[in-house]
């Protein structure tokens, strides 16, 4: 089994599977009970928190554990907007997850609520210019991922949130990390708000987090018995929370070579499948982008039927994100960047993880070219 | 008092000398429906009773029971000594659970004598009982004609049996009782229709279904059995036939004329499905074709299609519109499965212009063009086979 679709989620780390199983079976209790070994709990919770936010550069108070991306995103957007009286904008891209894009959509129909999408650039970034002609005083929220899931396309924090600044001083940001968090060099995203979410870094699924800065009102998400400084009630996850930070452990120490191995082989790969004549790349040059995520069409072919076929030889890659495969109709990034048509058709989305192999990637290659030349005999007619 | 299921059958009783027949098949059914519960099923004069159900399952069970084909209604009731208290007792009891929380309810009382041997007649019984349960309820009041509910009373060999309440089944005979049939199923809306209407019949229904990997996904074909299991829920354990049929569709495409690729697949999905029907007794095939709906069902492309196959081709929605269909398959609740978006076959095979009006002799010329016989055994010797239910 070659396993390509670590966007889509990654294999567990066994430091993190152990954490999560000792957090289960031995320091199983509730970290809000009085008595020690709950104490002890809650101190290892807090520690772990200390260790993510200093991973970003945050303080503790500043990181919010939720149950995933989705729950991140959700909270971050509807959190913020809720204190927030009067008419205003709010603004995100044709890029986003549908996590963001989806809440966005909802909005439309709230009557002082003006939803602004901005489009795509043909690499698959966010396109700033436009971002900055719809600056207004009244823009309460921009919404800008960090890395594209579909292309690994890396958007300018930085340069958004000077523009925001300058043109919507009473703006939020917020910037969907999840396909960020560890694969780029750890520092401090230049946001207001920050979605993670664990199992897209080799720990458990059901945990994530959320950075809120401090100094600006925000909602929360759901109410209850008051953890996460009140703004996130439930039971603490404690083998989530324990598993991502053992995940994390293992990543920060070996970071650096991990990435320079999932751009070797996303580069490696980007070079092979090139072979294939009309092969083209989506989303900016492979040396450049995420190191992880790697878009190619092959015109003629079905993007599904290819996936399909790599299935029977026990590759799995997929055709976009994993959210979208239950829903018909066209790719609505790839549409954004001006793909369309036989090429938007007939694309896959490579991901890859520090455990894959070069000898792996000549293998997909060279089933890959083989497929894509045996089924091109057989287009529609 | 015994908690027990009535069960009152639907075309059965038109049966003449063969009815034991028909009912034993219904009794089997009953049996299995309610599997793993252990129950005792006995029949009696025009009803079927089922004994030994606990008293929490009866609810349940009943809701089974609506399900199996040749059951015209069922109801939860309760069967007790033949004799005045008893009967009284009952009542009360039933009507006081059918009542609770309404402040008023109008009723009447249906009475069946079948053992003549009963000191009351009739009429005498829903009089008397009918006074009794005024008297208890102050919140009912009698309606002959459109009663909110009816309490029934059946007056049998054994024991008098009671009940408040009447949930219509879905008729039909029961599966089994009308021979075996294969049904060709997709993945689409229609043929799990065709299927139950068929199984409705009494017929006991296998099942084909050709898919085209790569070009159709493991998705596409789970899709099916969940199909199949639907229809399981009505037609008793089903077997399923998964036939590979790439290498065919492939050789058509490259070999035959374009316009024919749909006419010729379908033609050689009947071959292989009247094979596999014949090797498990199935004895006729069932699609869910319908005169017109696309142009492979055309009156002459059904008549290509026909011809490929000598064993009866039943085809029950063949006066249906899409949306008569459409709706009996929300009923029977297999259309929230059928568009899940899956192709059941790819669009790279359907060809921009098909022939509408196929002639019998082009297509038999254009199908010897390729030599399918190995393809066939290919296919069928790769048929994976499944129990589904």
């Amino acid at each position: 089994m070659i396993y390509l679709d670590n966007s889509a989620t990654t294999r567990v780390l066994p430091e993190a599977a152990d954490a999560a199983c000792r957090a289960m079976t031995e320091q199983f209790y509730n970290p809000a009970s009085a008595y020690q070994p709950a104490v002890a709990t809650e101190k290892a919770v807090e520690e772990a928190r200390a260790r993510l936010s200093s991973a970003l550069g945050f303080t503790t108070e500043e990181l919010l554990y939720t149950s995933g991306g989705t729950e991140s995103n959700n909270m971050a957007i509807l959190g913020s907007l809720k204190p927030k009286r009067g008419k205003r904008r709010i603004l995100t891209t044709l890029g986003e997850h549908p996590s963001v894009y989806e809440v966005f959509r909802s909005l439309e129909n709230e009557a002082e609520t003006e939803v602004v999408f901005i489009g795509l650039n043909a690499d698959g970034t966010a396109n700033l210019e436009q971002l900055a002609a719809l600056l207004t005083a009244d823009t309460a929220l921009v919404s800008l991922m960090h890395v594209n899931n579909e292309v690994g396309a890396v958007n300018d924090l930085a340069s958004a949130a000077a523009l925001i600044r300058r043109l919507s001083p009473d703006a939020l940001l917020h910037s969907d990390g999840v396909q960020a968090f560890c694969k780029r060099p750890f520092a401090r995203p230049p946001v207001d708000l920050y979605s993670i979410s664990a199992h897209k870094f080799h720990a458990p699924k059901g945990i994530g987090a959320l950075y809120v800065r401090n100094g600006f009102k925000f909602a929360g998400g759901q109410i209850g018995g008051g953890q996460e400084r009140n703004l996130r009630s439930g039971t603490s996850n404690v083998p989530g929370i324990l598993g991502l930070d053992a995940a994390l452990a293992v990543y920060r120490s070996n970071q650096e070579r991990w990435i320079a191995q999932m751009r070797t082989c996303k580069e490696k790969l980007a070079k092979n499948l090139l072979s294939i004549p009309d092969a083209v790349i989506n989303g900016p040059a492979p040396e450049e982008g995420a190191p992880h995520i790697l878009s190619v069409s092959f015109p003629g072919v079905r993007g599904e039927v290819l996936v399909n076929a790599l299935s029977e030889r026990e590759i799995c890659v997929s055709t976009g994100s994993a959210c979208s495969t239950h829903k018909k109709g066209q790719n609505r990034i790839l549409t954004a960047m001006g793909v369309a048509g036989v090429r938007a058709e007939g694309t896959l989305r490579f991901s890859f993880c520090p455990f894959n192999t070069p000898e792996e990637i000549d293998t997909v290659s060279g089933i890959l070219s083989e497929q894509v030349a045996f089924l091109r005999r057989f287009r529609r007619r | 008092m015994e908690p027990v299921l009535l069960v009152r059958y639907a075309e059965i009783h038109l049966k003449g000398l063969n009815r034991p027949y028909f009912e034993r098949s219904l009794m089997k059914r009953i049996e299995l429906a309610l599997r793993p519960l252990r129950v005792k099923v006995v029949r009696e004069q025009g009803r079927v009773f089922v004994f030994g159900l606990p008293e929490s399952a009866i609810g349940e069970s009943a809701q089974k029971l609506t399900r199996v084909f040749g059951i015209h209604s069922v109801s939860p009731a309760l069967a007790v000594e033949k004799e005045w208290e008893a009967i009284e007792c009952a009542a009360k009891s039933l009507v006081a659970a059918r009542i609770a929380g309404l402040d008023q309810a109008s009723f009447k009382v249906t009475a069946r004598r079948a053992d003549k041997r009963f000191p009351m007649r009739s009429q005498e019984i829903c009089r008397l009982l009918g006074g009794r349960l005024l008297e208890a309820f102050p919140a009912l009041r009698v309606d002959v004609h459109q009663p909110d509910f009816y309490v029934g009373v059946e007056i049998r060999q054994d024991q008098a049996f009671l009940f408040a309440e009447e949930l219509l089944g879905v008729g039909g005979m029961p599966v089994g009782s009308n021979g075996h049939a294969m049904l060709l199923i997709s993945g689409g809306i229609d043929s799990p229709v065709a299927g139950y209407m068929i199984a409705k019949r009494g017929v006991s229904i296998s099942a084909v279904h050709f898919y085209s990997y790569p070009y159709t996904s493991e998705r596409a074909r789970e899709k099916v059995a969940d199909l199949t299991h639907i229809l399981a829920g009505f037609a008793g354990e089903i077997t399923l036939y998964l036939v590979p049929f790439t290498e065919i569709q492939l050789a058509i495409y490259e070999k035959c004329p374009q316009s024919e690729t749909t006419v010729l697949m379908r033609r050689l999905m009947m071959k292989i499905s009247e094979r596999i029907a014949l090797s498990c007794g199935a004895q006729a095939l069932i699609t869910g074709e319908s005169i017109g709906q696309v142009a492979s069902q055309t009156i002459e492309s059904l008549t290509v299609t026909n011809d490929a196959v000598t064993l009866p081709v039943f085809r029950p929605l063949i006066g249906f519109d899409k949306e008569e269909i459409v709706e009996y398959a929300q009923r029977i609740g297999s259309y929230d499965t059928s568009i899940l978006p899956f192709e059941d076959c790819c669009t790279v095979f359907v060809p921009q212009h098909p022939v509408t009006k196929p002639k019998l002799e082009d297509l038999r010329r254009s199908e010897a063009l390729v030599d399918f016989a190995p393809m066939i055994e290919r296919a069928i010797a790769q048929t994976e086979i499944r129990a589904v239910d």
